[in-house]
């Protein structure tokens, strides 16, 4: 995990969801890249982040978006959340004993019953094992000292304003804090009807 | 294993033939004709272009195709069958290369695709491919043009002139009538068209030219350029039998005149 | 030591590598290309494990040629570069892995682009205005850091990379005394003299 470095974090706020990077690629303590996007758009409302060893994370991603458009043409729909986050799991389990260094969190709007969008954040280890969480997930070099920001700075429905400033904190101050994330962040923040995506200029040492 | 002998489709007849191979054949008769020439320093290769449909892009139908750099293929039969040929052919061309630092001899990639044609009647499962190949180029380090067919039995050999597909034996027969050792470049392109239109009726737009001049020197004659060689054939031909006709004419006239006379001497005979 | 740089600027990318082949700690040969070109508008910079380097370059090259003849146009540099890295990926993962890092240079004839790509043995890819390999990056990369510009011409393209070779045969132990220098822009690849 400390080989190319980088975090990611997702958060849930009312009726959005926050997911934001680092754009740090490394070789050990080397800076080799400092624009490298560790959030891909699965579909209009899932965005999956990655942090781990680079080279998984781009097989990963073609892996991804290879069974996204296979079950999009055979279902002929849209996938949901819930069900990538559970083909996420699955491809990941597939290498048990010989895992790709990956460890994804995935944030999107998933439809209810009802029709309306409801937040969903979730996170998996190297081995695809789920965690749904109702607030927010993280993955990557900084994550402890981003779970100790989340914890002070997140409160239950923030709007969405409002939560891209809580998660560009709390990920700008984690990662300042890490010498393997950093060098600039990436931020997305999905609502009913458009996605905010923003780039954080950062310290760069 | 019982299942194992009624896998394959190309087993002899009693009297020793191989039917699917010979239907194989019968399907290269029905494609469409291709010539190849070698001259002096050139090598000719001259196909029968169908006539597409109107909205049908003509540049995605071909049947002269670059193997290598250096080496050209063209085809008679089953397109589809061709297609899959030429890939194995080409990925050879790159992986002799690559293995041993050298782009392959004419001869070399004619065996090995003689060799693909071959595996193909003997083993279960397959059938032939229908299609035979002309195969032009030169060889790495060498000056002297080269002329392969390949038959779906897996036969190859090099020949001087040649060529396959519809009534390849009426432009075979052509060939040996007119072909002379050491031609030309524009010698062997001429000859080339000429033979190609003893059975392309509709003339130069259905006749595509590829001339290969020396090691990796490829061109396509365009259709202006075919145009006027077809236009000088027809020259040629209209004075041929200009000639003809006049001579027949004065063997006639000369004929007539000595009638004349012998009906002069010796008064009307029959008429 | 290898050491190899590549920088883009004005619609053109440099692509440098050190003519050093060596074993154990005898200089065998110093006039070695170790950078292939892949098609009339691809560069790629090879170096790692001896024997692996030019065993996968090749590899690499003939598939990229017979892409070429296949479908009678080459691969866009992007394209040929994701290529590659799969090819490295899935080789990482196979009983006996290459281990080569790149970087791969080209012009972009449907965009009128130049794009670099730097790749390691694990199969890694970024797309980046300047890079380097082996212990020249230790030294390099900051010099380019201040000096890159990525609308430079061709003539202080060259003087940067030739700020950072000097710095490299200043401050490495064993430097490489003598360097290949490609170009690729609109007109293709060629060779340059320093």
């Amino acid at each position: 995990m400390e080989y190319n470095g980088g975090s990611v974090v997702a958060m849930v706020g009312k009726d959005c969801v926050a997911i934001a990077c680092d754009l740090r690629l490394g070789n050990q303590a080397l800076g080799v890249s400092s624009n490298f996007p560790k959030i891909f758009p699965i579909t209009d409302r899932i965005y999956l982040g990655m942090s781990g060893l680079a080279t998984d994370l781009e097989t990963l991603r073609e892996r991804f978006r290879f069974r996204v458009n296979m079950y999009t043409i055979k279902e002929e729909r849209e996938i949901e959340p819930q069900t990538f986050a559970h083909l996420v799991s699955s491809t990941l389990y597939e290498h048990r004993f010989g895992p790709y260094f990956i460890e994804p969190v995935i944030a999107g709007l998933s439809k209810t019953p009802s029709g309306d969008l409801k937040p969903f954040i979730a996170a998996a280890d190297l081995i695809g094992c789920l965690n749904f969480a109702k607030d927010f997930v993280v993955s990557g070099t900084a994550s402890a000292k981003i779970y100790g920001l989340a914890e002070a700075l997140w409160e239950p429905d923030l709007e969405p304003e409002d939560l891209f400033e809580t998660i560009s904190q709390t990920l700008m101050n984690a990662v300042d804090r890490d010498a393997f994330s950093g060098w600039g962040c990436l931020v997305h923040v999905l609502t009913k009807d458009k996605v905010i995506t923003r780039t954080l200029k950062s310290r760069m040492d | 294993m019982s299942r194992s002998y009624d896998r394959a489709l190309t087993v002899f007849s009693p009297d020793g033939h191989l039917f699917q191979v010979e239907y194989a054949l019968e399907a290269v008769r029905k494609g469409t004709c291709a010539v190849g020439v070698r001259g002096k320093d050139v090598v000719v290769l001259g196909v029968e272009k169908k006539s597409v449909l109107q909205l049908q892009d003509p540049r995605t139908v071909r049947k002269v195709v670059m193997l290598d750099d250096h080496v050209c293929l063209a085809f008679a039969g089953l397109t589809a069958d061709g297609r899959v040929l030429i890939d194995k052919a080409r990925i050879e061309c790159q992986s002799h290369r690559l293995t041993v630092e050298d782009p392959v001899t004419v001869e070399y990639i004619t065996r090995h695709i003689a060799g693909i044609q071959q595996r193909y009647t003997q083993s279960g499962g397959v059938r032939p491919f229908g299609i035979s190949t002309l195969i032009i180029g030169f060889d790495p380090h060498d000056t002297r043009p080269r002329l392969y067919q390949t038959e779906p039995s897996g036969i190859y050999s090099a020949w001087k002139a040649n060529a396959i597909g519809r009534s390849s034996k009426t432009v075979r027969e052509f060939l040996e009538k007119n072909h002379k050792d050491d031609l030309s470049r524009d010698e062997a392109i001429k000859l080339t068209v000429k033979s190609l239109l003893e059975v392309v009726q509709t003339g130069a737009k259905n006749i595509e030219i590829s001339v290969m001049e020396s090691y990796g020197k490829v061109t396509s004659l365009a259709l202006p350029e075919i145009e006027a060689i077809v236009a000088e054939i027809e020259r040629e031909k209209e004075a041929e039998a200009e000639r003809k006709r006049s001579r027949l004419a004065a063997t006639a006239a000369g004929q007539a005149a000595m009638s004349l006379r012998a009906g002069d001497a010796g008064g009307t005979s029959g008429q | 030591m290898e050491v190899s740089f590549a920088l883009t600027g004005k619609d053109y990318v440099i692509v440098a590598a050190d003519t050093t082949a060596a074993r154990s700690i005898v200089k065998m040969k110093t006039d070695q290309d170790k950078i292939k070109i892949l098609s009339p508008h691809l560069l790629m910079a090879y170096s790692g494990e001896p024997g692996d380097t030019l065993q996968f370059a090749e590899y690499v090259e003939r598939n990229i040629r017979l892409y070429q003849i296949r479908n009678l146009y080459a691969l866009s540099p992007s394209a040929a570069a994701s290529w590659i890295r799969r090819s490295l990926a899935e080789s990482l993962r196979s009983r006996n892995s290459y281990a080569v890092n790149l970087l791969v240079g080209g012009f972009d004839t449907t965009t009128q682009e130049p794009h670099l790509y730097w790749i390691d043995y694990l199969g890694t890819m970024t797309e980046i205005p300047f890079g380097a390999h082996g212990y020249g990056s230790y030294f390099a990369l900051s010099l380019l850091d201040r000096y890159h510009d990525p609308d430079a011409s061709l003539e202080e393209g060259l003087a940067t990379l030739k700020r950072c070779i000097d710095e490299v045969s200043k401050r490495l132990v064993v430097s490489p005394d003598r360097y290949k220098v490609k170009v690729v822009d609109k007109d293709g690849v060629r060779e340059v003299e320093l």
